[in-house]
């Protein structure tokens, strides 16, 4: 992670932001990872039709730069996962039923793609690629290094039927699978709500998932994996954050200032109480940073730090 | 998580109505002569709404959004007629920038710009000198010599800053608007302080007619997710505009989710713009909403 991540500041330095931005487009468009086909590869393949719906163009694709033309407000959910293009088509439907658009993200990784799939997990889960979701005529999921959504800018059954076989039609032309990060494989199991599993390395996007307070406080960058999830055990619930960092000083300075940020500086990192009565917890062992946030009761803190391998008085 | 502190100074108050309180607009509201001794600042908000406001086919309603608008301006003001209202908020020889929200998926309705357009106009400035835009903001030659900002948008989460508000809709005017996104673009406020924006802003009309309370998917939108609620938010205050719309979405989101499901990440950049920024009223206890028409489902 640590040499990846350097040989990324490298390369950065030496090509500056938008010829780097040129250049991921490139590899992406030209399918410059083994044995994958790329967003221009994808492009070509891509069905021109699903149960009546027709592609209205042959596909548009963006780059770092260019997104924000197309996705306002929204498109850096996606650069924060590494994103190195999109590839966007529309598709018409039957008389008396509204568009669909589908979306391809490639992502830095295949990490980033799981990542970038749980920044939103509400829905029944289909059939389609890793983890399909559908929901209110939104269908997603993650593959390799690519996120795909399919959107019916209105649902109906015929809409939803076209939407689960366009995805599936996608997820097809993707020959690569995928695992979740080993970090998540981390998170204790009982009580576990998966649907709550985010996997991210940005404090925006920590943001929207759990509010810590005003300001940066740990630190989070590319070379940060993090993984956050809430529990649920008889009825109370809490969060429970990992981070790994890539050396122990960042993570001791992170584990303190979340220690001074959810438990005012309390000796040993808790658990401990906050004025809105939840319990709070920070624990470092390494480079790991491990933190159980807004725990009903001060057992369930203990116990998820117990868990996830921090018992209390250690770290 | 954080602590609320309403820590609104005087002097803050009347820096940030300055500009409006030297062009003799601000009367009763929000301005610092609505201070008494010893008494925290108030803000009012104009809520109107027609069930009329939007068709069948659920576009907007021109002719009725235009009545809305004018009861509204006239309300707020506290004056009978809308178009002494608007001669309060607009001068001749005005120079008018009407900031609007060009957003793909929920845009401000063409009909309520060209409403306030011709009311801008009716008021005195001259038409080559009132221009609406989004984006082009600081480019449009309008813009660049502007009097005076008539900020209209429609309200709906945001993934960075919790909602799109009328505080955000400013954002346009800074050359790099992701600089502002961190820490849930807390620091919208600051915007408002630039020099060409600090006590420009005449009014603020946040667009309440099928206001977005979640969003889903790289476009942020769902039909699933608007309700038609036909409404406008009017005020001089932006934050005091925003709050209110921010509880309209809170309580809409209580009632389709069953269950308390705060926005997320929180909207604070309107508490702040307020206690950091001095900009206006985010304390609803200080919000006089002046409620117009109709009043069923109005959430608050």
């Amino acid at each position: 992670m640590i040499g990846a991540s350097m040989k990324r500041l490298e390369l950065h330095q030496a090509v500056g932001t938008a010829g780097l931005a040129a250049l991921a487009l490139l590899l992406a468009t030209c399918g410059g990872r083994s044995g994958e086909p790329g967003l221009a590869g994808l492009r070509e393949k891509l069905p021109e039709a699903a149960r009546g719906w027709r592609a209205v163009d042959r596909g548009a694709l963006y780059d770092q730069e260019s997104i924000f033309s197309y996705i306002d407000g929204h498109a850096e959910v996606y650069l924060a996962y590494g994103m190195r293009g999109c590839l966007a088509r529309r598709y018409t439907g039957p008389e008396g039923e509204a568009g669909i658009t589908l979306d391809v993200f490639e992502l830095a990784s295949p990490a980033d793609a799981f990542g970038v799939f749980t920044y939103d997990r509400d829905g029944e889960t289909v059939d389609v690629g890793s983890n399909g979701l559908y929901r209110y005529g939104w269908l997603s999921f993650w593959k390799g290094p690519f996120f795909v959504s399919v959107t019916a800018e209105s649902e109906s059954a015929a809409a939803r039927d076209a939407v689960l076989e366009l995805g599936r039609a996608v997820a097809a032309l993707i020959a690569v699978g995928g695992t979740p990060p080993a970090l998540v494989g981390e998170l204790p199991a009982d009580g576990l709500d998966m649907g709550s599993v985010r996997y991210l390395h940005s404090q925006q996007i920590l943001d929207t998932h759990l509010w810590l307070g005003e300001g940066e406080v740990l630190g989070l960058a590319s070379d940060t994996p993090a993984v956050l999830a809430r529990y649920l055990r008889d009825g109370r619930s809490a969060h429970l954050l990992l981070v790994d960092y890539p050396e122990e000083g960042r993570a001791a300075r992170a584990a303190e200032a979340l220690t001074g940020r959810l438990l005012a500086g309390v000796p040993g990192g808790g658990p401990a109480v906050a004025q809105d009565g939840r319990w709070h917890a920070v624990r470092r062992r390494g480079a790991r940073l491990m933190a159980v946030v807004g725990a009903a009761t001060e057992d369930l803190a203990g116990g998820l730090l117990a868990d996830a391998g921090f018992p209390q008085g250690g770290g | 998580m954080f602590s609320k502190a309403n820590v609104i100074t005087r002097r803050d108050f009347v820096r940030a109505g300055s500009g409006l309180a030297a062009a003799g607009l601000l009367t009763g509201v929000g301005r610092p002569g609505a201070w008494a001794d010893g008494e925290p600042a108030r803000s009012r908000v104009v809520l109107v709404r027609r069930q009329d406001a939007l068709g069948e086919d659920g576009s907007p309603n021109g002719p009725v959004l235009h009545d809305m608008l004018n009861e509204a301006v006239a309300a707020l003001l506290g004056v009978a007629e809308p178009a002494a209202a608007w001669q309060r908020l607009i001068r001749a020889g005005d120079v008018v920038g009407i900031k609007t929200n060009a957003w793909r998926q929920l845009p401000t309705p063409a009909v309520l710009e060209e409403a306030i357009r011709a009311e801008v106009i009716a008021a005195g400035a001259a038409p080559g000198d009132v221009a609406v835009d989004d984006r082009g903001v600081r480019e449009n030659p309008v813009f660049k010599r502007a009097t005076a900002y008539i900020n209209v948008r429609p309200m709906r989460t945001h993934h960075w800053s919790g909602l799109g508000t009328c505080l955000k809709n400013m954002i346009m005017f800074v050359p790099q608007p992701s600089e502002y996104h961190g820490d849930a673009c807390a620091s919208l406020g600051a915007i408002w302080r630039l020099p060409e924006i600090e006590g420009k802003v005449r009014l603020n009309v946040l667009v309440m007619l099928t206001p977005q309370f979640h969003g889903v998917g790289p476009h942020s939108f769902s039909p699933a997710f608007v309700w038609p609620y036909k409404g406008l938010l009017v005020g001089i205050d932006p934050v005091a505009v925003d709050a209110t719309g921010a509880r309209i979405i809170e309580a809409k989101r209580r009632e389709h989710f069953g269950e308390e499901r705060p926005i997320s990440p929180p909207p604070h950049h309107i508490q702040i713009a307020d206690t950091r920024y001095g900009l206006g009223v985010s304390d609803p206890a200080r919000i006089d909403v002046v409620r117009l028409g109709w009043t069923e489902n109005a959430l608050i």
